[in-house]
Order: C-alpha cells, then sequence, then structure tokens
C-alpha cells in the first residue's frame, strides 16, 4: 500500500485537485478514506454558510448617500 | 448592488459579529464603491474590487474597537442580555427535514462558532475561498496578501476548524 495521504493532499482531494496516482491510495485505504470523508464534509458545511442578509431598505439607506455625478461635473445627492 | 447585498454583509457580519454595527460597515462599504466607482480599475474583478473595500472597512474597525475575540453568542460590546440575543448569529436551515435540520443547525453553530475562533483575517480568507468561492490568486489580490501567505492562512484556518470541530466530527 501507498503513504497514507498528508492534510494538504486530502485538501487538495477535497478540492479537486489531487493528482489521481495519490487518489488511487483512497481506494485502498480506509483510514485515508475516513479523512477524506471528514474533510469533503467540512468544506461541502463551508460552502453551505448562510449568507446572512441586511435589514429591509438597506440599498434605499444607502443610496440616499450617494453622491451622483452630474453632466456638469458637479455631484447630487 | 443587491447581488452583492448579502455576500458583503455576511463577510462584514462574521468579521465583527454584531449585526447593527455590520449593516453601519456594510453601509460604509457600498457608499464607498459607489462614491469611488471612477477609481475602479476594471484589469481586476468587479467583485475582488467591493470584497477588499469590505474588508478593509471590517477590519479597521476592528483595529479601532479591539473586537478580535468573540463570541458568536453576541457581540463582545453588548451590555445586557437583550443585545447579546439581539447581536448573535442566526443559524437556519430551511427546507430539510425536522433531523436533518437539528444535526445541520448543529453543525452550523458548530462552524460558526469555529469561524468566530479564527483570527480575522483567517476567517476572510476562509469565507472567501469558501463561501464566494475565491482563487487563492483573486483572494491574494483583495485582501493584498502575497499568495503564499494566502495559502498558508487558509492551510492553518482549516487545521484550527479541524480541531474546533473534532467533538462534533467523531
Amino acid at each position: 500500500m501507498t503513504n497514507h495521504l498528508t492534510t494538504e493532499e486530502l485538501e487538495l482531494w477535497a478540492e479537486g485537485l489531487l493528482p489521481a496516482t495519490r487518489t488511487m491510495h483512497l481506494t485502498e485505504c480506509t483510514l485515508c478514506r475516513a479523512e477524506a470523508d471528514r474533510e469533503r464534509t467540512l468544506f461541502l458545511s463551508l460552502s453551505q454558510l448562510t449568507r446572512f442578509a441586511p435589514t429591509a431598505g438597506f440599498a434605499d439607506r444607502v443610496m440616499k448617500q450617494v453622491r451622483i455625478p452630474t453632466r456638469s461635473g458637479e455631484f447630487q445627492s | 448592488m443587491r447581488r452583492y447585498e448579502r455576500p458583503v454583509f455576511s463577510l462584514i457580519y462574521r468579521i465583527v459579529r454584531d449585526r447593527a454595527l455590520a449593516e453601519d460597515l456594510a453601509q460604509e462599504t457600498f457608499i464607498k464603491v459607489l462614491n469611488g466607482i471612477g477609481s475602479y480599475r476594471p484589469e481586476f474583478k468587479f467583485s475582488s474590487w467591493i470584497f477588499k473595500i469590505a474588508n478593509n472597512v471590517a477590519i479597521d474597525q476592528l483595529r479601532r474597537r479591539s473586537l478580535d475575540t468573540l463570541s458568536l453568542d453576541g457581540s463582545p460590546m453588548a451590555e445586557t442580555a437583550d443585545r447579546m440575543g439581539a447581536t448573535a448569529l442566526q443559524i437556519g436551515t430551511p427546507g430539510e427535514s425536522p433531523l436533518d435540520e437539528v444535526q445541520a443547525r448543529e453543525l452550523g453553530a458548530a462552524i460558526e462558532q469555529a469561524i468566530a475562533r479564527l483570527r480575522p483575517e483567517y476567517r476572510s480568507c476562509i469565507m472567501l475561498r469558501h463561501v464566494e468561492g475565491f482563487s487563492y490568486e483573486e483572494i491574494a489580490e483583495t485582501l493584498e496578501l502575497p499568495l503564499g501567505t494566502v495559502k498558508t492562512y487558509i492551510h492553518r484556518a482549516r487545521n484550527e476548524l479541524r480541531e474546533y470541530l473534532a467533538h462534533v466530527r467523531q
């Protein structure tokens, strides 16, 4: 059996960047396979983190404070 | 602006951990973006430019208020229990079965707590990489850090997250 995957290699695997020659190790090593599954769960959980929303009217409050340039080069609120 | 409202607010909220403050800072970010649109250089990704401003605004705030040790339970600036509750991160996972939802909420809460324990610069890197899907190069450009530093930060952040989450990953 080839050497166990390092932490760096597990990260690369989770990102789909591990070379096939090293990925093959996962088919023969249950220990690394379990680590890889945990790594994938971590990556998946991070990618599914909630995207929080500001309160209603946020965009309107921003736009009230934005200076819009006019044709004469001056700014208007 | 609508497209970036949630991503920008979420990044800032996870950095400062205070909803009201995050909203003020997100507002400041968009005002800077819209008033400074003339200084945008199109050779860079527009999203990188916006997140750069958002990150700088949030990190500057942390430096001013020394908020870099924060709690999921609410802002460290909260002075009352009500204020703690009002500033705590809200974690929801709609559309799942009750059991899945409970498990997802537990995992989601654990991950939020783990992220809150990271250094702010690690937090930004992890958010941009995993939530926004930025490449390492784009993160380096956004945060104005060397590429090697970004890789190191993300690697260390993941190591810390694994450690913090070990109890829920058994």
